[in-house]
């Protein structure tokens, strides 16, 4: 398979939230706002791409017996240093993920790429696999914080800056920002991920 | 393959797990070098900028390590003394920081110079209204004695739709008064 086609599958076909269903831990949860969404996206790309890379390098040496307490020894260092270099570094953004920047640790998307792509795959081919997998729960989250800061405050921003709608703002769905708006938003847009691929595929 | 186990069989995952311990403890050392002091540094401005909002006209101030009590300066007058506390909110702990004007603690003039949440994990759009002005500032020059929310008979009202997060700063900021005030007594006597 060529780099762009393992880039490019985490992002529609086989995204890791709106189609393999994996970290939807921290989709619901931090998925508040879109400031939230993009530091967890962050992390998790750089986990992500970092435990690939490790993983895919020290494929052929990594015995058969001890892989997955190596894998997770691997990827619980490096949410560390992230979580670390947060707190250093953007406090605020580190006090509002919270719990879910340790959390990383037991991201099934994490685990689950190093177990079954890059500890059987090329150093090219896994960083393409991480890179694709890790935009694609990007898009997933944004999406979800889109909706839920929309609809649950009436202003969507990033970084401060943002728009706000008149009507929904004085009076917003505040649902959408509690944790079963979550669950409401999220069905919605697997529900469309549903119907666009049935429409694509016939 | 034969059944006989090897060594070297038994050995070689052992070893590699234990090389990958290792290397990732290194890691880990370096990286807690390089963010221990930032993090420290970060907490520390942080709690100078939460003080100097409570008290404007901060110049200097000393924390009291036996009751936890940060003594407010302004040149070398006292003007009044802060600690924190915590609440139970609705999303966890709310850690508040409690401002309290100098006087001679007399009953009935503790007087309140305001407060600041520190931390909190409140509903967005709900509970979070508690960082913000309306709800805050009903804590300015509050007298201790009417330290209550309205439906309980005091002068604080609740926020709509966030009763709990709103009975949970008042109660931890009444009742960590309360408790702080035989060593607030205690301190005013030995500092002034």
């Amino acid at each position: 398979m060529s780099f762009f086609k393992n880039f490019n599958k985490g992002i529609f076909k086989e995204n890791p939230v709106l189609v393999l269903l994996l970290g939807l831990c921290p989709t619901l949860a931090v998925s508040t706002s879109l400031d939230n969404a993009l530091g967890m996206s962050a992390a998790v790309l750089f986990v992500l791409i970092s435990a690939n890379i490790i993983v895919s390098l020290i494929r052929n040496f990594t015995p058969e017996k001890v892989r997955i307490p190596v894998f997770i020894v691997i990827i619980a260092t490096l949410v560390t240093i992230v979580d670390l270099s947060m707190q250093a570094f953007l406090p605020e953004l580190s006090e509002s993920l919270g719990m879910f920047i340790p959390l990383i640790v037991v991201n099934c998307i994490i685990l689950g790429r190093a177990e079954a792509f890059a500890s059987k795959n090329s150093l090219k081919d896994s960083v393409a696999d991480a890179l694709g997998m890790g935009v694609g729960f990007g898009v997933a989250i944004f999406l979800v914080s889109f909706f839920r800061q929309l609809l649950g405050t009436g202003e969507v921003s990033l970084f401060g800056v943002g728009i706000s709608l008149p009507g929904l703002s004085s009076n917003p769905m505040a649902i959408f920002i509690l944790p079963y708006g979550a669950f409401m938003v999220l069905g919605c847009l697997l529900a469309t991920m549903r119907y666009l691929e049935v429409r694509k595929n016939g | 393959m034969s059944n006989k186990p090897s060594i070297k069989k038994e050995l070689v995952p052992v070893l590699f797990l234990t090389i990958v311990v290792c290397i990732a403890v290194v890691a880990l050392t370096l990286t807690n070098d390089a963010t221990h002091q930032p993090i420290e540094d970060g907490k520390a401005s942080a709690t100078v900028a939460l003080l100097s909002e409570l008290f404007p006209e901060m110049t200097d101030y000393s924390l009291d390590d036996s009751t936890a009590i940060y003594v407010i300066k302004q040149d070398s007058d006292i003007v009044g003394y802060s600690f924190s506390t915590s609440g139970n909110g609705y999303g966890g702990a709310i850690d508040i920081l409690v401002g309290i004007n100098k006087t001679d603690f007399s009953e009935g003039n503790i007087i309140l110079r305001g407060i600041s949440i520190i931390s909190q994990g409140e509903t967005p759009g709900l509970g979070t209204k508690i960082l913000e002005d309306p709800f805050l500032s009903q804590f300015q020059g509050l007298n201790t004695d009417n330290l209550a929310l309205s439906q309980n008979g005091g002068h604080i009202d609740a926020i709509t739709g966030a009763t709990i997060s709103s009975s949970a700063v008042t109660d931890a900021v009444s009742s960590s008064v309360a408790e702080k005030i035989d060593d607030l007594r205690q301190l005013n006597l030995e500092v002034s």
